[in-house]
């Protein structure tokens, strides 16, 4: 296809939980264009600009799904590690983007997003100390599936939540 | 531990803890290193893989006189327990003692600042057929905006000179500053790698570097004997640390 585009999918880590409230486009949007101005310059900000968008976003699991021109993906990817706050609100939290996957297509990301949300909901049932929520969460893996998608996800980040 | 548990969500699935000794103060001695398994009671599981997370214990020296190297020649029973030794050399001397006859798995490179010297190809050529890995870190270049272009700059003349040998690396004092392996295989892009060097300088460089480390300690790296509570095991581990990985213990 003559327009084609790369599907960057991010993880928001950080040490404070209210950072996760003011994930939202905006604020995520203006972090990652300041940072590939700081390290690509004007030039790199122009380029990547092209088709940039933050095509989803999940407060709850700090999953974030960013679009650019498949031209401009390695200035975007190699300036990510270079976020270092988040601001919205008048309000700072310091974080960092943790590079998950980069796909053509939002499906292949969303296949990839379901993977390792299964794997991330093993972990947070080793942790689990409550019988209940380890029911919870055995329930929504065994319930995983590509077709309701979008369901899926959202009813395991309320498994997050609770966690 | 903070800082760990990040590692361990981020998806690394070896760390090590560092130890600096810098001879400039006073005498310093080589303390035995932390055990591992006395800070965490259970080792969490790396990520995306079901095997437990390793924690080894690396010590790095600072060197800026040749009488420290002694230490390492010494047969010092502490040495011998760390997993990874690297050297920090502050002079092109201790460059190329580090690189040609040291026992020493890493050689670190400070990129924040102008080199002292340069890189000549010979000690760097002989340090890579000994199995000796160059190590620069990335933490200056995400703080600030000066250390970041010296840091670039750095990391591609070293680049060019090693032709890639080299292993990406952090110190960190809080979990923020950590950065996963995938953003740091793109950083190796900004420092002039190719994608196959750069995804190398955060996996099987490293890799190579702590079976370097193992073959270090035991005997030439020739047998390699492990005493296991059930039965006694021999492994040979193959004398150049860079071949197939080792067989679990």
């Amino acid at each position: 296809a003559a327009l084609s585009r790369r599907y960057v999918l991010c993880e928001v880590v950080s040490e404070d939980p209210r950072c996760r409230q003011c994930i939202e486009d905006r604020a995520l949007g203006l972090a990652v264009r300041d940072a590939i101005t700081r390290v690509h310059g004007d030039y790199g900000l122009a380029c990547c600009s092209i088709s940039f968008t933050v095509k989803y976003l999940n407060a709850y699991t700090g999953t974030v799904l960013l679009r650019c021109r498949k031209d401009s993906y390695r200035l975007l990817c190699s300036a990510l590690p270079f976020v270092r706050f988040l601001e919205s609100r008048g309000q700072r939290y310091p974080c960092f983007l943790n590079t998950l996957h980069v796909g053509g297509t939002i499906r292949t990301c969303q296949k990839f997003l379901i993977q390792y949300n299964r794997t991330q909901l093993l972990r947070l049932l080793q942790n689990c100390t409550n019988e209940e929520e380890r029911q919870c969460i055995q329930k929504s893996l065994l319930s995983c599936s590509l077709t309701e998608e979008q369901s899926q996800i959202r009813d395991e980040e309320d498994d997050d939540g609770t966690e | 531990q903070n800082i760990l548990t990040v590692c361990f969500l981020v998806g690394y699935s070896a760390v090590a803890l560092n130890h600096v000794i810098d001879f400039k103060e006073k005498k310093q001695e080589i303390i035995k290193p932390v055990s591992p398994s006395e800070l965490f009671p259970s080792l969490p599981i790396v990520q995306g893989t079901s095997k437990r997370i390793k924690v080894l214990t690396r010590l790095t020296l600072v060197v800026s006189d040749p009488s420290h190297c002694n230490l390492l020649r010494s047969t010092s029973a502490n040495i011998r327990l760390y997993d990874i030794i690297a050297v920090f050399p502050k002079t092109e001397k201790l460059f190329h003692i580090a690189c040609t006859t040291l026992d020493v798995d890493l050689v670190c490179i400070n990129v924040t600042e102008k080199l002292p010297f340069y890189f000549r190809r010979p000690p760097v050529n002989m340090a890579i057929d000994r199995g000796i890995y160059f190590e620069l870190l990335y933490t200056p270049a995400i703080k600030d905006s000066t250390m970041r272009r010296y840091t670039i700059s750095n990391a591609i003349s070293l680049m060019q000179i090693c032709k890639g040998k080299v292993s990406e690396n952090k110190v960190i004092k809080s979990p923020l500053e950590l950065r996963g392996p995938y953003d740091v295989a793109n950083l190796g892009l900004l420092f002039g790698l190719s994608e196959g060097e750069a995804k190398a300088a955060v996996s099987t460089n490293c890799r190579a570097t702590m079976l370097h480390g193992e073959t270090r300690k035991s005997a030439c790296g020739v047998v390699y004997t492990v005493k296991k509570p059930r039965k006694v095991e021999e492994e040979e581990t193959a004398v150049p640390a860079c071949k197939k990985a080792k067989t679990q213990a």
